[in-house]
């Protein structure tokens, strides 16, 4: 497959939008209170912090193919130790955070050992039956909250006397850690690593024969996929002083999915879309339609199911309103199932 | 654990197993011929329940509500395979979980706007009330009831896959779906047929499950999580599996509420973890 990623115009375009984007997203806050309430600052920040562990899924299942449907496992496990930490050891946000990553590490490497020796529909039971014991142990601990989950866990700071309980320090720290986190996705991609990953996808036998350890690639790659919903869960626990053991739940996951598929797999724009739609949307819907909003969003996953498998990146190139946007989302590193 | 409680237990184990049977065969054979993964039958279960519960309540007839919620469950089953999943047949399995993921979320927002959130119980005709003396072991009658009705109903879909003449392109579809087309067999009939009658079954134990324990928006979630843990235990597309996955689970379930209360959903867990480690394919796989 031609990567047209190295070099070029595509490249060139992209990096306009995407700093186009940033400069958006780092000038919002100013507006918050006299353009648009603060509420919307609220919304954007649920969509960076997701939009993270989009990245990570991603890269298991939009570049790797492999779907994963317990994701919110490593999410959850970032939330929960990172609000023990902040509670019982230190109110530094790196702490929760570090600790947080080494365990999600320790999680994504004993479970990438098992979860590798399945594919498709298996390995999408796999990650299901991981996730579901962490769920169950969350429910069912009582140090942890049991069925309560943790409540009341205090703000962290991000260095002695910023509190991260501020709106505005939390925004810029959440969107420094999606640049970051988008940097390092992009840089994976545009790796021999991430090129490889491709080809597993399209034909591991082959990967295989030219002499890759593909088993090898996918545990890593599901590792670093976990170690990315790891800073998201715990950015979460920071924007709401508590967290549920439904932090670990089926339906978490599946949002997961859901939000990918909207977007478009393997593009890691797309997911990254499909988040901001998800939210965004479902506010809007939930206050046009009250209750029947999950309906409808539910109604509109269908037909993005039925209709555009390939999801709305998918869409709007096809549709090529301007050409610079075909271009961000056109053939540049996506691997469509086309072989 | 004096002899009694054992078989007490064990007797609630069974029956749980038994109604669990229902649901799980139905996902699991779908899954085996169809290639389709549905995450919306335990919608199905739900919609069930909650369609007998109006029924009973508006008629207050239960054998009504047993008669007439699978009919509406398989129509509505039929609907949707025709519209939706038809669509997706020979692509790649996934696909089939997003989209009756997809449906599964509107079945139960749905729910939520038609019913409300708050929990319901079927009401059960008086003779199915109280408790039974079974040899010394004080037993609810309609647990007695559905224990030897989902063993005549399991036992009925057993002799159907095994022996009718229907059941043979179901059983050969498993295994070579093109030499089935190839004898001339409208495979795709099949799949409407095996699809809606999945549905109403799992209707059947949706009116089952709401009369013995409760129905709320979030079952659905609840029994596709059991269903599926079934069907890995048992392995995918085999009704042999389905049985003794659910039998399995049931008594799980049972004992484990029993030995420590709490941690029932663990012993499940631990059982499910160690299938996968020891047969990652499940006890009975057929692919």
């Amino acid at each position: 497959m031609a990567d047209s990623d190295v070099g070029g115009r595509t490249v060139s375009n992209r990096r306009l939008i995407e700093a186009a984007i940033l400069l958006v997203l780092v000038l919002l806050p100013l507006g918050s209170g006299r353009l648009f309430s603060d509420f919307y600052i609220a919304l954007t920040l649920r969509i960076l912090i997701f939009g993270i562990l989009m990245l990570g899924f991603d890269l298991l299942a939009g570049y790797c193919g492999l779907v994963s449907f317990g994701h919110a496992m490593f999410f959850g496990t970032g939330a929960y130790v990172a609000a023990l930490s902040w509670r019982y050891l230190s109110d530094s946000v790196w702490v929760g955070m570090l600790l947080g990553l080494g365990l999600n590490a320790v999680i994504g490497y004993v479970l990438g050992l098992l979860v590798v020796r399945t594919r498709t529909v298996y390995f999408i039971f796999l990650t299901f039956a991981f996730s579901q014991f962490f769920f169950v142990t969350a429910n069912s601990w009582r140090l942890i909250g049991g069925t309560d989950g943790l409540t009341g866990i205090p703000a962290p700071t991000l260095v002695p006397g910023i509190s991260l309980g501020d709106r505005i320090p939390f925004y810029y720290f959440s969107l420094g850690m999606l640049t970051i986190a988008y940097w390092v996705a992009r840089r994976i991609v545009n790796s021999h690593f991430g090129r490889v990953l491709r080809g597993i996808h399209q034909n591991e036998e082959r990967v295989k024969f030219l002499g890759y350890n593909s088993p090898l690639l996918i545990r890593r790659v599901f590792l670093i996929s976990g170690l990315f919903g790891s800073v998201s869960g715990t950015l979460m626990a920071c924007f709401q002083p508590f967290v549920p053991p439904s932090y670990y739940h089926l339906s978490l996951s599946g949002e997961f999915v859901m939000m990918g598929l909207l977007g478009g797999m393997g593009t890691l724009v797309g997911p990254l879309m499909g988040t901001a739609i998800v939210i965004f949307l479902g506010d809007f819907l939930s206050t046009w339609l009250k209750e029947a909003w999950m309906l409808c969003l539910g109604g509109l996953y269908v037909v993005c199911v039925l209709f555009s498998p390939e999801g709305l990146t998918e869409i709007i190139s096809k549709l090529s309103a301007t050409r610079l946007l075909s271009k961000l989302f056109g053939r540049g590193d996506r691997h469509t199932s086309g072989n | 654990m004096t002899f009694s409680t054992l078989m007490t237990v064990l007797l609630y184990g069974v029956t749980i197993g038994a109604t669990y049977t229902l649901i799980a065969s139905g996902l699991s054979i779908v899954f085996g011929v169809m290639g389709v993964l549905n995450f919306a039958h335990g919608s199905f279960v739900m919609l069930g329940a909650y369609t007998g519960f109006t029924i009973v309540r508006l008629t207050g007839n239960f054998w009504l509500a047993f008669a007439i919620a699978p009919l509406i469950i398989a129509l509505l089953g039929g609907i949707v395979e025709k519209l939706m999943v038809s669509r997706l047949y020979g692509k790649d399995i996934p696909s089939t979980l997003f989209l009756t993921f997809g449906l599964s979320m509107v079945f139960s927002n749905a729910v939520l706007l038609l019913w409300g959130g708050s929990s319901y119980s079927i009401q059960l005709p008086s003779y199915f009330r109280g408790f039974i003396n079974l040899f010394g072991i004080y037993y609810p009658k309609f647990r007695l009831f559905v224990l030897i009705f989902s063993c005549v109903l399991v036992g009925v879909m057993w002799l159907f896959l095994s022996r009718s003449r229907w059941g043979l392109p179901i059983r050969a579809g498993l295994f070579d779906l093109e030499t089935v087309e190839a004898f001339g067999i409208n495979i795709y009939r099949v799949f409407s047929i095996l699809f809606i009658v999945c549905s109403a079954i799992a209707a059947v134990a949706g009116v089952i499950i709401g009369a013995m324990r409760s129905i709320n928006p979030m079952m659905d979630l609840d029994l596709i999580n059991v269903a599926l843990i079934v069907i890995v235990i048992g392995g995918l597309g085999s009704f042999k599996g389905a049985l003794i996955g659910s039998l399995i689970l049931g008594l799980a379930e049972a004992f484990g509420a029993q030995a420590a209360p709490g941690f029932a959903k663990f012993t499940t867990w631990l059982i499910m973890a160690g299938v996968l480690l020891l047969r990652p394919k499940g006890l009975f796989s057929e692919h």
